[in-house]
């Protein structure tokens, strides 16, 4: 196909959306009203109709005819969570807590053998340098201690403080600390901060590039704006969790909110261009169609971080992974309750209009 | 059999299908790791000199060269070429044999020679001290004496057919040394130990993907110049940086200049391997050595120094100062000769003329000031001018300095690592601007090594976990099997895309592996789940099925384009290796791997 004519068909397919009519579609277009108008009589018929009773039905019934009062769930957690970022800004005056390679200082990765007491390693370091901030944490793999990790805000290029650092904690621990068993990672104030605002500024230009782009293809506001409300949730509300959790978010941590916007978007064009280009079914059938392939989408990549997560003895994979997992749990809600309603009411009042 | 026999027909089947055996062949696996590569050769040392060459940046993993024996014992581990090389001993032959050729070493003794407090007379070439004219310029040097001989030299010759001979002569001239007895402090030359043979190697490669940082261990530097320069000047800085770290022994090293958002300028240095820290002082440094006379320069490192001598007879520990204790610390002074050019030693020429000798009593009377070594506007050393250079340009300069230690030893060695940087900056001169450290990340070696297998891991059971929710989604395995297979070829095409451009593998590289292999699942089961959908609804033809799918597909695949693309700028490109990856990785995914799937799905289910 050249390239001409497959733009052509792009272009026809967006019209397609908006005025919701393929080309095609004309001669099966009475069966398509017809269905309509089944639904329009009885609604929760057809979507009940060869579905089991109890709690499935329940939640079907929920889904159907109280999809707006459902909606209350999704819109509930953004504003908790906005609230929630609101209150840590107040509090420590930055809206996420950073890492050391964001805001400056040093940090130490040690692979230990046997598990090391982590209390009293910071207690120790604490009295060695009374005037500086420590956080020291285990690294897992699989459930048991593989090492330990000191955060510090001592400046790297103090290399005589470094040195007293690393004596420190290598005698604590027992092991003797040379070259080549410790990694260590120091960036200066100025650096972490600079860093910082580059990659908030890459996350929120990457956002708007992503809300141009979902609105080329979608050419109509609503089902648009629905699409980038709920990436806007998905991480806003990830944060919010990320924060609460005292995690500390790294260069790899904002780029795995690059990476779930891209997951988010994947799920949310999915439902769209379903919900907006098919006419057989119900809106809520053509919805649950999209629901089975998107869930499934959204399944294969969490089972990958859930195992990454647990098996991964890397601090910059596993903070990757975790963002992702909260991101994609979240996503689940936004997509598929939050996504779905809002196109349910634009199509409805759209056909009360036609 | 048949519906086989249509796919591998498709034209997009045999795109995908090129682009996979491309990729493997590209990565060049190889199931066993044998032999050590070698990453650098020190220049100078026992390798180097049997004609062992550094290893070419460029050159891709696979074909780096490696030793595979050395003496017939066979080298399959760091541990084997370890266990060997610390049992060599000084004047030992060894063969070291590489996958490329052969070499014949001869193993060097560290030597110390101390100076014992008496004296002996011995035979020593007369010195004496001649004028040549060097472009333009009268420069006294300082060479051995010759005196001219005639030697006669008889010959017997016979004359043919008879018994009588007679004697022919011969008159030669030949030139021979003159020497003199000299009244020398004996010395005692002991050998310390064994020479290192100048090599850094590791582990031999498997496949032709390159590993980053994180994976293989080394040093990351990052360095922002003290205030903004050109693009010609950074351009300048790059080279001499590479040019220093070369000279100094490092040739396994990165060094480019990175930008941010806000125009900041960085340079970024990294070096694979071992970690080493004397590479910050290194890049620190910017530099400035200066001989001054008073407020006088007389020359400088770089462009006015010719000749710096690196190699034992006029370079190493000072053999009339030797090492001492003080205190808790042993102090050891290394000595090493410089010739700097006949302009320079003119200038010192003028400036020396100029001063007047301090009246003494000894023999060895001293100008009234010293010519004094600054290294970055920091004194370093300050020596006296004998009388006999007054007015005298010359060009052999000896250029001292100390280093020091809680041992004997450690201050040997200490003092020769202070000698080499020394020696690195005089050779290659200032940068033209001072840099400052922003950021260090040392990874170790063992813990990259850690990652590898840990990475691959977590891989496999990721995959197995994907496969079991495909099939318990779909079932039948005719529609399971093409996607399972088709995810594990994106791996292998992504993989040969980063061997051919010589990507280097770091965590930000694999978590762009990662995004590409979950958008590719993703996809691919929108394909599916649209082609399997229309199974039941008539009303669309095969073609708008697969439309459907493919403008999900491109409308996902640009707005995660777009989300990468200011990753490209920020952060002086620390994330940048994130942002490729993933580009590149959607990009093969949606434009070869998806089309294939696509058509291999379309030849299976229709019917």
């Amino acid at each position: 196909m050249s390239k001409k004519s497959r733009f052509k068909k792009f272009l026809r397919m967006q019209k397609e959306i908006e005025t919701g009519q393929t080309e095609e579609q004309v001669a099966g277009e009475q069966r398509d009203s017809e269905l309509q108008r089944t639904e329009e009589h009885s609604k929760s018929t057809v979507a009940t109709a060869g579905k089991r009773t109890g709690i499935i039905g329940m939640l079907d019934y929920l889904f159907n005819k109280k999809y707006k009062v459902l909606m209350i769930l999704p819109v509930a957690l953004l504003l908790f969570a906005i609230i929630s970022i609101g209150v840590q800004y107040a509090t420590t005056g930055d809206f996420i807590n950073r890492a050391v390679s964001l805001k400056g200082g040093t940090t130490l990765t040690i692979p230990v053998e046997k598990a090391v007491d982590l209390t009293k390693l910071k207690e120790v370091l604490l009295k060695e340098f009374p005037s500086k901030d420590f956080s020291v944490r285990a690294i897992t793999s699989a459930g048991t201690q593989v090492g330990v990790m000191v955060e510090t805000d001592i400046d790297a290029t103090e290399s005589a403080e470094i040195d007293k650092l690393i004596a420190a904690i290598g005698d604590e621990i027992g092991i003797e600390l040379k070259k080549e068993n410790y990694s260590l990672e120091g960036t200066g104030a100025a650096l972490g901060s600079s860093f910082f605002k580059e990659t908030i500024i890459a996350l929120l230009v990457a956002f708007v590039l992503m809300g141009i782009v979902v609105f080329i293809s979608f050419r109509v506001l609503i089902p648009s704006l629905a699409v980038i409300l709920c990436v806007f949730s998905d991480i806003v509300v990830t944060l919010a969790i990320v924060n609460l959790m005292g995690m500390r978010v790294s260069t790899a941590g904002i780029a795995a909110f690059l990476m779930l916007i891209g997951y988010s978007v994947d799920t949310d064009i999915l439902l769209s261009s379903r919900v907006l280009k098919r006419k057989e079914g119900s809106v809520m059938e053509r919805a649950y169609g999209a629901m089975k392939t998107g869930i499934t989408m959204t399944l294969t990549t969490l089972a990958a971080t859930v195992i990454a997560m647990l098996l991964t003895e890397s601090e910059v994979i596993k903070q990757i992974m975790t963002i992702l997992f909260i991101g994609l749990v979240v996503d689940l809600i936004f997509t598929w309750i939050q996504n779905v309603g809002i196109l349910r009411w634009y199509l409805e009042k759209k056909d009360k209009h036609a | 059999m048949h519906k086989l026999k249509k796919i591998i027909k498709s034209v997009r089947v045999i795109i995908f299908l090129v682009f996979l055996v491309l990729a493997i062949l590209t990565i060049h696996p190889s199931f066993k790791s044998e032999g050590v590569a070698i990453r650098n050769v020190v220049t100078n040392s026992s390798a180097s000199l049997a004609g062992i060459e550094k290893p070419m940046k460029t050159a891709s993993p696979m074909n780096r060269e490696k030793i595979i024996s050395i003496d017939s014992k066979k080298i399959v581990t760091m541990l084997d070429y370890e266990t060997i090389v610390k049992v060599l001993k000084p004047d030992q032959e060894v063969l070291v044999k590489t996958n490329k050729k052969s070499y014949k070493l001869k193993i060097k003794p560290i030597v110390n020679v101390t100076v014992l407090g008496e004296t002996e007379l011995v035979e020593v070439p007369k010195m004496t001290t001649v004028v040549e004219t060097v472009n333009g310029t009268s420069v006294t040097k300082t060479i051995p004496e010759v005196k001219k001989i005639t030697e006669v030299i008889n010959h017997t010759k016979y004359i043919f057919g008879t018994n009588e001979s007679y004697i022919e002569q011969e008159v030669v001239e030949k030139e021979v040394p003159v020497t003199e007895l000299k009244e020398v402090n004996k010395t005692l030359t002991e050998i310390i130990g064994t020479e290192d043979i100048g090599l850094t190697v590791y582990q031999a490669p498997t496949s032709n993907i390159r590993k980053g940082l994180d994976l293989q261990g080394g040093t990351r530097v990052l360095l922002t110049p003290a205030k903004e320069i050109s693009p010609e000047d950074m351009e300048i800085l790059l080279a001499n940086l590479d040019q220093r770290l070369n000279v100094y022994g490092i040739s396994d090293v990165s060094i480019k200049d990175a930008s941010d958002l806000s125009g900041n300028q960085y340079v970024v240095v990294e070096i694979a391997g071992a970690n080493e820290d004397e590479v910050k002082e290194l890049l620190a440094k910017q530099g400035k050595f200066d001989a001054k006379i008073g407020n006088e320069t007389v020359f400088r490192g770089g462009t006015d120094v010719n000749f710096v001598c690196r190699s034992s007879d006029c370079a190493g520990i000072d053999p009339t100062q030797g090492c001492g204790k003080n205190g808790d610390m042993w102090y050891c002074r290394f000595m090493f000769s410089i010739s700097i050019s006949p302009e320079a030693a003119k200038k010192q020429a003028d400036i020396t003329g100029k001063l007047s000798i301090v009246p003494s009593e000894s023999t060895d009377r001293y100008l009234n000031q010293t010519i004094d070594f600054y290294l970055d506007d920091q004194q370093v050393d300050s020596l006296n001018i004998g009388e006999s250079l007054k007015g005298k340009p010359s060009t052999d300069i000896a250029i001292s300095g100390s280093g020091s230690g809680i041992s004997r030893q450690e201050a040997i060695f200490n003092s020769l690592e202070n000698m080499k940087r020394l020696q690195t900056i005089l050779i290659t001169g200032s940068l033209p601007v001072k840099l400052n450290i922003v950021k260090t990340d040392s990874i170790s070696p063992v813990l990259g090594k850690e990652f590898v297998k840990n990475a691959i891991t977590i891989a496999i059971f990721s995959l197995v976990a994907v496969v079991i929710i495909i099939m318990i989604r779909y079932r039948k395995p005719i529609i399971a099997t093409p996607m399972i297979i088709m995810m594990f070829s994106e791996i292998v095409l992504l993989m040969g895309v980063a061997a051919l451009i010589g990507w280097n593998l770091d965590l930000a590289a694999i978590a762009g592996i990662i995004i590409t292999i979950g958008t590719a699942v993703n996809d691919q089961v929108i394909i599916t789940d649209e082609t399997l959908r229309g199974e039941r609804a008539q009303y669309h033809n095969w073609k708008d099925k697969i439309k459907n799918a493919f403008f999900i597909i491109m409308s996902a695949y640009f707005t995660l384009l777009v989300s990468m693309i200011p990753l490209l700028f920020a952060g002086a490109g620390l994330l940048k290796g994130f942002a490729l990856t993933t580009i590149i990785g959607l990009s093969v995914g949606v434009f070869i791997t998806r089309p294939a799937y696509a058509a291999i799905v379309e030849i299976l289910l229709k019917e």
